[in-house]
């Protein structure tokens, strides 16, 4: 298909994406379209540097790769360069959204329908604290193939449909936004759950009348299961992708395998096909070509793996574990996580939350970050007061160490929710993943 | 019937380093187009990328007049192409750069690992119709963001700068990494009094939110009732401003072609507000001032946010502005925000102590604390006329340690 160079290992990663979307603010439609993009990444390495070109000219990928050979300086050892050699060649084709799942065979008067549901059904007007609120339907499908110098030929489809509402609430001048997303990866799985979108009205109308400022300080906090999930990723996903440590003695020091890091009611892991259902996180093989595994990071509170591209496991001398991931065709892979989770334990969450005399439970969340110090910016929480959920109060923002933070967890629930609407930014690069946890409770954490 | 293409191009060149060596050469070069038909009612809109045969882009934008996507407004004409590229950067003088400075961090700071990237970045966009409108604008930058990391951290990173230049000066880099790089030697204790020296991009983020018109009319902002007030400090003048020579890649006009005088838009003066900001379709609607804010949408209609806000400078320096008083400069400070009250909050990992153009040493972990109306109300010092620290525009303002 391609004439690769002597001397050199190519890779091309060649991607096509349809995606729609349509989307509703206070009864105007802002938004009505259908798009198509395509576009390929060449890749060419000669065991010094990396050489890499992106167009959205399909018909220029050999020139290009021509291009980036010219200015490469071929090695006749190329394979066994150890990077090159940790390569996986496979030829395979995994094409799961072909036949009447596919989403791009939904039209227009479907997603109009959908989202006038979701409209009808929350009756938004009615109430006069809603001032305004938007209803969206869009889907993203997309196919990717991926050919290598070493023989690799993988075709693979995903796809994700996602229906979202949100209203913004203004009680005494101060405007509260709640929302809520529905996620599916056909378009039946998102239909007829408009009953969610009104539950979450009614959460965020009693929150935006009620809430108050929390008194910042140090809590016992107890995780709903979708905060525990971007918890996980954030307090130490991140530490466990191995690109941050390549040759650099004291991380590797501090993050070697076997040491204890955190209470051992935790296991965390990491699965591009996690639970045997799909979730957003989901790949068939990675954007280097490597069929993934499923790693496990923390095994009771001990460092038992970490995630890997072709260079970090070289470097490292350890097994690919298939992470290596690219945003789209614009950008080059580099080690991302896929579906991370929590393990749960056997605690009900009632039981939790009756052990606490005074904290916060943090009911949802709206992003995170993760360096040494961690944080968490939630959308709803609740005060602890003897057992039970107490007054909505109003945080800004969660944070704690990640050197801490995993010893201080003291109960793990036995509802594990995936949550399968995140995206994970990095190095410029935004990732779909999915993060999943049950309900947990942490001794201490910064609440401001 | 009306036709009116939108087309952006650009191309990009990167060297990106890792554990303080040159690991990859990136190239990306595209095109995305947005042909738009006119019937007097509707618009038809059909985004395409790559070269394209016009003819066809405006055959599937007329058959997409059948979507009925509502547009009654009358389209902009005018003739202007603005080029602010100083100097166009080859492959080559980016991998020249690129050596140049891992050469200087690497021998002059052994003691720590730097990642990042050096890269040029060349933009055109045009705007044409029908009636005669011929908009382009350029322009071209070259960047460097360093990330770096000391050989005994714990850390996945100790701190970042990044520098972007029309026509890059080497000595401003240098300048830069030596400042937070002996600055990271030393370890300096928080003042009583909380100076804060940043870019102030992230802190005009709920000002932006609030200031749009749509939020005004409807009551859903900070400001609703505001218009006319007195809200900020004396010194506080925020603009659209897309005429600065420190500006990247904004073009003079908005994504309906529609140009300020001057091409700059004031919206607070003086701390007084005096309008919200508002597309076509929002000054039509809430009968507000059009000013020009539309956003470029390559797929569909405008929409309300093309923004590029600016606070007037003071006429003094920022030495002068802190009359010998210090400052800290959060360097990482993330996971945080303003919340719906206006209150913000974020933990500063990494920060410095500096005396407004030198860092004097590294600060321990902190948060940091204000409310939008004091932070450019009652805590606002203003904004130098020069670029120390930075090499861009910093804000000077007063805030609140939290625990």
């Amino acid at each position: 298909m391609f004439n690769f160079p002597k001397g050199l290992y190519c890779d091309i990663r060649i991607e096509h994406t349809d995606s729609a979307s349509y989307y509703v603010q206070n009864s105007e439609v802002m938004q009505n379209s259908e798009t198509s993009v395509a576009g390929a990444m060449i890749r060419v390495y000669d065991g010094r540097l990396w050489y890499t070109s992106v167009t959205n000219d399909l018909q220029a990928v050999q020139d290009e790769l021509d291009n980036l050979a010219s200015v490469a300086q071929p090695d006749d050892n190329i394979e066994n360069n150890p990077v090159v050699k940790m390569f996986e060649v496979h030829k395979d084709t995994v094409l799961k959204f072909e036949g009447d799942n596919d989403l791009r065979k939904t039209t227009r008067e479907m997603r109009e329908d959908l989202v006038k549901r979701c409209i009808d059904a929350c009756d938004c007007d009615s109430f006069d604290e809603i001032k305004q609120w938007g209803a969206s339907c869009s889907y993203e499908h997309k196919i990717k193939e991926f050919y290598s110098s070493k023989g690799a030929e993988i075709k693979q489809d995903m796809q994700q449909c996602f229906v979202h509402m949100f209203f913004d609430i203004v009680i005494d001048g101060i405007t509260t936004t709640g929302s809520h997303a529905i996620t599916g990866f056909d378009f039946d799985s998102v239909k007829g759950r408009e009953d969610e979108i009104v539950k979450k009205r009614d959460r965020f109308l009693d929150y935006a009348k009620n809430a108050v400022d929390v008194t910042p300080g140090e809590y016992v906090c107890v995780l709903a299961p979708e905060v525990t999930g971007m918890f996980t990723h954030e307090s130490f996903g991140h530490k466990s992708e191995a690109d941050f440590m390549l040759n650099d003695k004291t991380l590797r020091d501090e993050w070697e395998m076997g040491k204890k890091v955190g209470s051992e009611l935790v296991s965390i892991c990491d699965s591009a096909s996690a639970y045997g259902v799909t979730h957003r996180g989901d790949i068939a093989y990675d954007d280097e070509g490597t069929k993934p595994k499923e790693t496990w990071l923390i095994k009771n509170g001990v460092l038992t793996g970490r995630l890997h591209d072709a260079n970090s496991a070289a470097a490292l001398g350890e097994e690919l574990t298939g992470n290596a991931r690219a945003q789209d065709f614009g950008f080059a892979p580099m080690v991302r996580m896929t579906n991370t989770y929590m393990l749960p334990g056997d605690r009900t969450p009632e039981e939790i939350i009756s052990e606490v005399k005074d904290g916060i439970y943090i009911f949802g969340v709206i992003y995170g970050t993760g360096q040494s110090t961690f944080t968490l910016k939630p959308s709803c929480c609740y005060r602890i007061t003897d057992g039970k959920l107490d007054t909505p109060v109003r945080v800004n923002v969660v944070n704690g160490s990640v050197f801490q933070t995993l010893f201080d967890i003291d109960a793990i629930g036995n509802d594990i929710t995936f949550c399968d609407t995140g995206t994970c930014g990095k190095n410029g690069q935004a990732m779909p993943v999915s993060d999943a946890g049950p309900t947990i409770r942490v001794r201490k954490l910064t609440v401001n | 019937m009306e036709r009116e293409k939108i087309s952006s191009h650009y191309t990009f060149c990167e060297v990106q380093i890792e554990e303080s060596k040159i690991k990859a050469f990136n190239k990306d070069s595209r095109t995305n187009n947005s042909f738009r038909v006119y019937d007097g009612e509707y618009a038809g809109i059909q985004y395409i990328q790559g070269g394209n045969d016009d003819e066809a882009g405006f055959k599937k934008a007329a058959d997409n007049l059948s979507i009925k996507r509502p547009y009654k407004f009358t389209l902009e004409t005018g003739r202007r192409s603005r080029d602010k590229t100083e100097r166009d950067y080859t492959d080559g003088d980016v991998m020249d750069i690129a050596k140049q400075s891992v050469e200087y961090l690497t021998s002059h700071y052994p003691d720590f690992k730097f990642s990042g990237s050096i890269n040029s970045h060349k933009r055109n966009i045009t705007m044409k119709n029908t009636l005669g409108l011929d908009y382009s604008n350029t322009d071209c930058q070259l960047s460097i963001s360093i990330t770096y990391k000391h050989k005994d951290s714990k850390d996945l990173d100790d701190g970042y700068f990044s520098i972007g230049q029309r026509d890059f000066d080497f000595k401003k880099f240098t300048d830069m990494a030596d400042n937070h790089l002996q600055g990271f030697e030393n370890l300096a204790e928080l003042p009583d009094e909380l100076i804060i020296q940043q870019q102030y991009y992230e802190y005009l983020s709920k000002l932006s939110e609030s200031l749009n018109a749509e939020d005004l009319a409807l009551d859903t902002s900070l400001l609703t009732g505001k218009v006319g007030e007195k809200v900020f400090a004396d010194g506080f003048t925020l603009s659209h401003d897309v005429s600065d020579k420190e500006t990247w890649f904004t073009p003079f006009f908005d994504g309906e072609g529609v140009v300020q005088e001057g091409d700059k838009r004031v919206y607070i003066e003086n701390g007084v507000l005096l309008s919200g900001y508002a597309d076509k379709r929002t000054a039509a609607k809430y009968s507000q001032p059009h000013t020009g804010s539309a956003g470029f949408n390559l797929n569909d209609v405008p929409y309300n946010g093309y923004l590029n806000l600016r606070i007037a400078r003071s006429d003094k320096k920022v030495r002068e502005l802190l009359d010998n008083r210090l400052t800290v400069v959060p360097i990482l400070a993330a996971g945080g925000g303003y919340n719906e009250k206006g209150d913000y909050v974020t933990p500063v990992q990494k920060a410095f102590l500096c005396d407004g153009e030198r860092f004097i040493g590294r600060l321990p972990e902190f948060a940091i604390k204000g409310n939008m109306f004091d932070i450019f109300g009652s805590g606002f010092i203003g904004v130098g006329s020069d670029n120390p620290v930075f090499n861009d525009k910093q804000i000077l303002m007063k805030m609140d340690y939290s625990k």
